[in-house]
């Protein structure tokens, strides 16, 4: 059965866009027709960005084969995953014109001739669908062309539905869960509670407690266990330093247990005006633990003589609801009568923030009728040490965008919705909008507040576990058979920032990015690389990744202008951490000279340092390489706080203007301290930070020295390139240019390359134009090139001499004139710079080669004058002999009598008659 | 291309030269040695005489006498035969521009000092009238072959010669270089000098141009800016050939200045010449490209971009400018990638203005904010020449500066010139291969220091007036300018 690809090439003229997508890309299965849909051969329609093979110069190419998926077909001949969508990698109209303008494709993956068949029935609606599309183009807004849209995937679907059937998972993704599970299903206990402030996943039995903790990878450990008593369980959370567990036992009381001592205190509320909501723990400095009511919240501070809690501060007024991360450190506290009025704190390690109220917009349906605002659609999200908070408007069907500031919440977009339900979840910096009915995800880098999605959206993947590549297939289809009712099922609970907890089944996934999927699924390669460039999760693979783009978008030839933009975002990755590094080294010393007072002081102090100005910013973890000792590190990351603006204005100003994306004030950031990592277990690491995994010392940046660029991207293309390396000269200006604007320094072999390059081509004119505007920059090793180059060209091999000779390099400038038979030159430029270090022979030798006695003779007369003993060495009386023996010949040729002159002073040449 | 023989001849007005108008300050004719030998046909050996209103009999004994002298030198000299000749009111100057063309100029001289010139520099324009016609319509030998009975070289020679000699009027009259040109050095470029970061720019543009073009042409490509030369991809020849063509008619100066009577004589147009050299060739078309007028006026024909030949390469290439304020791109589109004309060309230019538009405005941009005015490069206290003869490069005080030097100075500067080149050609008939180092100093009568220096290709010659008395402070002098212009170029011992 042959998979074929067909592509119809719509006309439309744009430059390639981040990201075009309409509402309609997403077809949602309504709930209630899941079963059927299974079972009547229902065709999955989603705009599916697939990177194309590689074909050149075929202006009407209809279908290829892709034998990857030919292979994945005839594995499981009875699913068509069925895609229809703008193909923005567009290389095949960029190979035929030259140019990036990305030609709008409709392409469908379908199986077999039959297949084909489909698309064609439908091509009255592709047409308009597509026409409709490449109109608007340059307005891309939410719904566009759906009519269009939904007439295409109908016909596309009554058409499927009658020939070949459907199962399973998507074949596309970009985001997948990694089997296996953590698997915490121990019979006997009763729902599953996730602890976020200790990664802790917790399952209360009976009268004891089990916990597992939540490691970057999902590691089967046995989970520990705790007595508790018995009761109801509403909610537990282990305090931040592991000593306490405080367990909601009702609506009136919460029930602390110290884990050493076994005692137990609770805690009520007044059973007649207030009932509890939760409560969490808290490192900030003055209280422990937050109690929120529907009367307010109480600070309280954990006294440990005497086993109670001191109420420290009692903030009143009315709570419907609260949000609070672990992660951001922020509570949200709703009120009113639409449950939009919201109040919001943060407790930090560096103190309390009190943010302003503000007012959550919602639409109204209908008038009259207004919508009331339920905490699961709020999600609060950490995106690059930013905090912000996802309003998920039912009516609009949008998700609002909100971005905490210190004084004031902004709201930054909205984001479309297609589902009615949806989950968030932030995995290294980059926003996945699940959208749970349509069973896709969308994905979002909100880095420049740019809101349109990464890529297409695409159906969450289940993996195996470390295999990859085509052996996967087949695991992943085994996989799917098992599991695949369950994605996206009812019990799935989202927990911040990337986890899925399936509560029924006792199951725990991490959710990971294929980042080598959404960069094939883009044609737009810089800021493919740019999203890359900012990615921490898996630094080696990530810097691999952008190697081999590299690379392929250099063999591919494309457009400079393209390549310019793709080196831009490496380089300039790579300037921003260097400047980061600069900037951590003066803030090291900064955090070293304050080490003192800050531990002195430490339940008070503000001290910033770079140091954590870098964590929380979560950019260049890298840098923090373990040089300093553990302990002392994480003694100042826990006396540290970055969030007290005024200390981050007044001390490390410079720093964070390098390092900061805040908009320069306040700056309300997420705190990552590792404190929450400290004490809890001492079996368990401290790798048990979420974000644990990016501060691994030996980790290294994901951005690209110039040595790697060189080794890994120009001298492995060179050698793939060949033939006329105009291109590639193009390349390596477009690449200097670059470097030069960041003032970086180069790999000096590039130079060599260069020269090479142009000398082989001829392209002398250029070459000297080159050296002589120090393009390349002068340096031995360049002028010994231009030597090597030079031996046939004479220009060139001028050019070294000169670049030797401006580097005051004397001794290789007066050997590199000897070799040029320049050596009444090199003797006179030798007695200027007083170069001793050149063998007298060579000079002498010069001369007798040009067979000029004369010469010779001076020459020699020079070092019998300047070089003290010369006259005693070995040299001096051999070549004082053939000396004489020329002037003999000399005389005798020419038929001259000896006149007596002794023109040379100190020998005689009496013998001769 | 240097000279490689020396044979200088000086004659008496003894030897019955055919006596000229008083007023004809310059005759300047091109023969072919190979033709009009029978009787009666000797006029079949002229293919171009200035004045064009001389009677042929006063043609033909300039040719007769010209050949005459090449022949009879050539006995003594078989490779190089006479360059020059010295009359007491005359100078002949020969150079043989392809094996049989020989092209000859005979220079009035005035009572009066002003006509004391060296004859390189008269050669200089010979070779560089070649060179240009050579660049433009294709070797003489060539256009003869094509058309034997060379009525076609004959109306191409006309026409442009014709117009390269219209830059030569002063007033009525021709003026030929003399010594207060001698800090000048024809048929070589002058470059801006720009720092690394812009020379990067550049070079960026220069690459995109060269390979913006469609599948694997290389275009190639100079770029100036206001008149002096930023980038290039040719060879020196090329570039010197282009850079000249380019700082004559279409720097954006040159094309601004307005019209210019040149007052040709109107010969019958039978064959339709391209007249690059005319003045108000060029007008700036819509999409930014030079249009050349007198191409697009040719009724009923197509209008193509010129085109040229370059030597290095020995390619026919299309030439296509483009001028960005006070940028000029000429971009080089080889004949042999166009097949389909005229629409090829325009599929090029248009290619090479969306890849390379942005960096055009980037780069002129940079190159005025950093350009330094006419007299960016004077230094006070010198008068300068520098010339790199391998890269045909100089550079020279501006002329503004230069004229303020006294007569004697620049006399003397001329003598010493006419005495080195004397010395260089020599050298260079003994050893070929080997490069001539030359120190000269001297003192003027009006106690101006005049310097000349010459080393590994490259030559120094400067005027230092008002300057202390010593011959140590004259190399002094040298070795400083040197070490901060020259890169220590100069001052090796």
């Amino acid at each position: 059965m042959n998979l074929q690809l067909l592509m119809l090439k719509l006309t439309h003229r744009s430059k390639s866009r981040p990201l075009i997508m309409s509402s309609s890309s997403v077809f949602s299965h309504g709930r209630s027709t899941q079963p059927e849909a299974r079972e009547s051969n229902d065709v999955r329609l989603a705009r599916v960005c697939h990177p194309l093979p590689q074909y050149k110069s075929k202006k009407d190419v209809v279908g290829v084969i892709s034998p990857e998926h030919e292979k994945r077909r005839s594995s499981s001949v009875n699913h068509i995953p069925f895609g229809v969508g703008y193909h923005r990698r567009a290389r095949l109209s960029d190979d035929y014109n030259g140019s990036n303008k990305s030609g709008f494709c409709l392409f469908c993956l379908i199986a077999s001739d039959p297949a084909i068949r489909i698309l064609v029935n439908c091509a009255s609606q592709t047409k308009e669908y597509g026409r409709c599309i490449s109109k608007r183009v340059p307005e891309i807004e939410r719904d566009m062309c759906l009519k269009e849209f939904l007439a295409l995937k109908a016909c596309m679907q009554s058409m499927i539905r009658n020939k070949v059937g459907l199962s399973g998972s998507g074949a596309l993704s970009h985001v997948y869960i990694q089997n296996p599970p953590l698997r915490c299903n121990v019979p006997g206990t009763q729902g599953l509670y996730y602890d976020d402030g200790n990664k802790l996943l917790l399952a209360p039995s009976s009268d004891q407690v089990l916990s597992w903790k939540v490691g970057p990878s999902t590691q089967p450990d046995p989970p520990n266990s705790d007595f508790i008593g018995e009761g109801p369980v509403l909610s537990i959370r282990y305090s931040l330093d592991g000593k306490l567990i405080g367990i909601q036992r009702s609506n009136q009381e919460i029930q602390f247990k110290n884990r050493e001592s076994r005692e137990t205190f609770s805690r009520r509320c007044r059973p007649d005006s207030e009932s509890i909501l939760g409560f969490f723990w808290t490192d900030c400095p003055s209280c422990d633990v937050l109690l929120i009511k529907t009367s307010g919240i109480d600070l309280l501070s954990y006294e440990p003589d005497l086993n109670t809690l001191r109420l420290v501060e009692a903030k009143r007024f009315s709570v419907s609801w609260y949000v609070y991360t672990h992660e951001s450190r922020m509570v949200l506290l709703a009120s009113g009568m639409q449950c939009t009025t919201f109040s919001g704190y943060q407790f930090s390690s560096g103190g309390i923030i009190r943010l302003p109220k503000f007012e959550m917009a919602m639409t109204k349906a209908e008038a009259n009728h207004k919508p009331v605002l339920a905490a699961e659609d709020i999600h609060i999200v950490t995106i690059y040490g930013r905090v912000y908070c996802l309003q998920f408007d039912r009516v609009s069907m949008q998700l609002n965008l909100y971005r905490f500031y210190r004084d004031a919440v902004v709201q930054q977009g909205a984001l479309p919705i297609y589902s009615s339900r949806i989950a968030v979840s932030v995995i290294d910096n980059v926003l996945l909008v699940h959208q749970v009915d349509a069973k896709v995800v969308i994905i979002y880098d909100v880095f420049l507040d740019c809101l349109s999605p990464i890529s297409a959206p695409l159906p969450l993947l289940l993996r195996g576990s470390s295999v990859s590549g085509r052996q996967a297939l087949q695991v992943e289809d085994n996989l799917t058979s098992a599991y695949g009712a369950m994605i996206y099922g009812d019990s799935w609970t989202f927990l911040v920032p990337d986890l899925i907890c399936d509560i029924d089944n006792g199951l725990l996934w991490r959710i990971c990015l294929d980042l080598e999927a959404i960069a094939s699924s883009s044609s737009d390669v810089p800021s493919v690389l740019e999203f890359l460039q900012r990615r921490r999760s898996d630094p080696s693979k990530i810097k691999m990744l952008c190697l081999s783009i590299m690379r392929a978008i250099m063999l591919e030839r494309r457009p400079i202008s393209i390549i310019m933009r793709a080196i831009d975002a490496l380089v300039t990755s790579y300037a921003h951490l260097v400047k980061m590094e600069n900037a951590f080294q003066g803030g090291d010393r900064s955090s070293k000279k304050s080490q003192n007072s800050g531990s002195q002081s430490a339940n008070t102090s503000n001290i910033v340092s770079a140091e954590s100005l870098d964590e929380t910013m979560n950019r260049g973890k890298s840098i923090i390489k373990g040089s300093e000792s553990e302990t002392q590190q994480s003694t100042i990351r826990n006396l540290v706080n970055v969030n007290d603006n005024h200390a981050k204005k007044s001390t490390s100003k410079a720093s964070l203007d390098s390092v900061s994306d805040s908009d320069g004030d306040a700056n309300l950031d997420a705190m990552r301290s590792n404190s929450e990592s400290e004490g809890l277990g001492c079996s368990s690491s401290r790798s048990d930070s979420c974000i644990s995994n990016q501060q691994e010392p030996q980790i290294t940046s994901v951005a690209i020295s110039p040595d790697e660029m060189y080794h890994f991207v120009f001298a492995l293309v060179e050698e793939e390139l060949g033939g006329d390396p105009a291109y590639l000269i193009a390349v390596i200006v477009e690449y200097l240019r670059c470097s030069t604007k960041e003032k970086l320094r180069v790999h000096p072999n590039l130079y060599m390359m260069t020269i090479q390059m142009l000398a082989r081509t001829n392209r002398y004119s250029e070459l000297a134009l080159f050296v002589t505007n120090k393009v390349l920059e002068p340096s031995k090793e360049v002028a010994l090139q231009l030597l090597e180059q030079g031996r046939q060209n004479f220009q060139i091999r001028k050019l070294g001499m000169d670049m030797l000779r401006q580097l005051s390099l004397h001794h290789d400038f007066v050997t590199v004139l000897l070799q040029e038979r320049y050596y009444l030159e090199a003797l006179r430029y030798a007695r200027k710079h007083k170069v001793i270090t050149v063998q007298p022979s060579l000079f002498l030798e010069a001369a007798v080669a040009a067979n000029n006695s004369q010469h010779l003779a001076a020459v020699l007369r020079f070092f019998s004058d300047f070089t003290p003993s010369f006259k005693l060495t070995s040299d001096y009386n051999r070549y004082h002999t053939m000396l004489i023996e020329m002037t003999i010949c000399y005389i005798r040729e020419n038929q001259l009598t000896w006149t007596g002159l002794d023109e040379h002073g100190n020998y005689s040449i009496a013998s001769i008659g | 291309m240097r000279r490689s023989s020396g044979v200088v001849v000086s004659l008496s007005t003894a030897m019955g030269l055919p006596a000229m108008a008083a007023n004809e300050g310059l005759q300047l004719c091109v023969f072919d040695s190979r033709r009009g030998h029978q009787e009666g046909q000797e006029l079949d050996k002229i293919l171009f005489f200035f004045p064009s209103d001389f009677p042929y009999s006063v043609q033909l004994s300039v040719v007769g006498l010209s050949e005459g002298i090449i022949t009879f030198t050539r006995i003594f000299s078989p490779d190089a035969a006479c360059e020059v000749i010295e009359e007491e009111r005359h100078s002949h100057v020969f150079y043989q521009a392809e094996p049989d063309i020989w092209m000859v100029m005979i220079a009035e001289k005035n009572k009066d000092n002003e006509s004391d010139w060296r004859c390189d520099a008269l050669i200089d324009v010979l070779k560089e009238a070649h060179s240009l016609f050579t660049m433009f319509n294709d070797s003489l030998q060539a256009l003869l072959d094509k058309q034997p009975s060379g009525e076609l070289a004959r109306s191409r020679l006309y026409t442009f010669i014709n117009d390269y000699l219209s830059d030569f009027y002063v007033g009525k009259k021709i003026q030929v270089p003399s010594f207060r040109d001698c800090l000048k050095e024809r048929r070589t470029v002058q470059m801006l000098t720009v720092s690394r970061e812009v020379a990067i720019e550049v070079q960026s543009l220069a690459t995109v141009i060269g390979i913006s073009s469609l599948g694997s042409i290389a275009c190639k490509s100079l770029i100036l800016f206001q008149d002096l030369l930023v980038a290039t991809t040719l060879s020196p020849g090329d570039t010197a050939n282009m850079f000249t063509y380019a700082v004559l008619r279409s720097s954006p100066e040159e094309y601004h200045r307005g019209s210019h009577d040149s007052s040709m004589g109107e010969q019958s147009n039978r064959y339709h010449m391209p007249r690059p050299l005319q003045r108000d060739n060029w007008s700036k078309g819509k999409d930014g490209f030079l249009v050349c007028d007198n191409q697009l006026n040719v009724g009923g024909l197509v209008y193509l971009a010129p085109v040229v030949w370059l030597q290095e390469s020995e390619e026919h290439m299309y030439l296509c400018i483009y001028q960005h304020r006070s940028l000029t791109i000429i971009v080089l589109i080889p004949v042999c990638s166009q097949t389909d004309g005229e629409q090829g060309i325009a599929l090029v230019k248009k290619q090479l203005l969306e890849n390379a538009s942005e960096k055009i405005v980037h780069v002129e941009e940079k190159l005025s904010r950093g350009w330094g005015g006419e007299n960016a490069y004077h230094v006070s206290g010198y008068r300068y020449l520098l010339v790199d003869t391998d890269k045909s490069i100089s550079r020279t005080s501006p002329p503004g500066k230069v004229m303020t030097l006294a007569k004697d100075s620049l006399f003397t500067l001329n003598k010493l010139r006419e005495a080195i080149d004397l010395e260089k050609t020599r050298a260079n008939r003994e050893k070929p291969d080997h490069e001539k180092y030359l120190e000269v100093c001297i003192r003027a009568k009006n106690n101006s220091w005049i310097i000349a220096k010459v080393t590994q290709g490259r030559e120094l010659y400067m005027v230092i007036e008002r300057a202390n008395e010593t011959l140590l402070y004259a190399s002094d002098a040298v070795e400083k300018f040197s070490d901060r212009y020259c890169d220590g170029a100069f001052s090796l011992d």
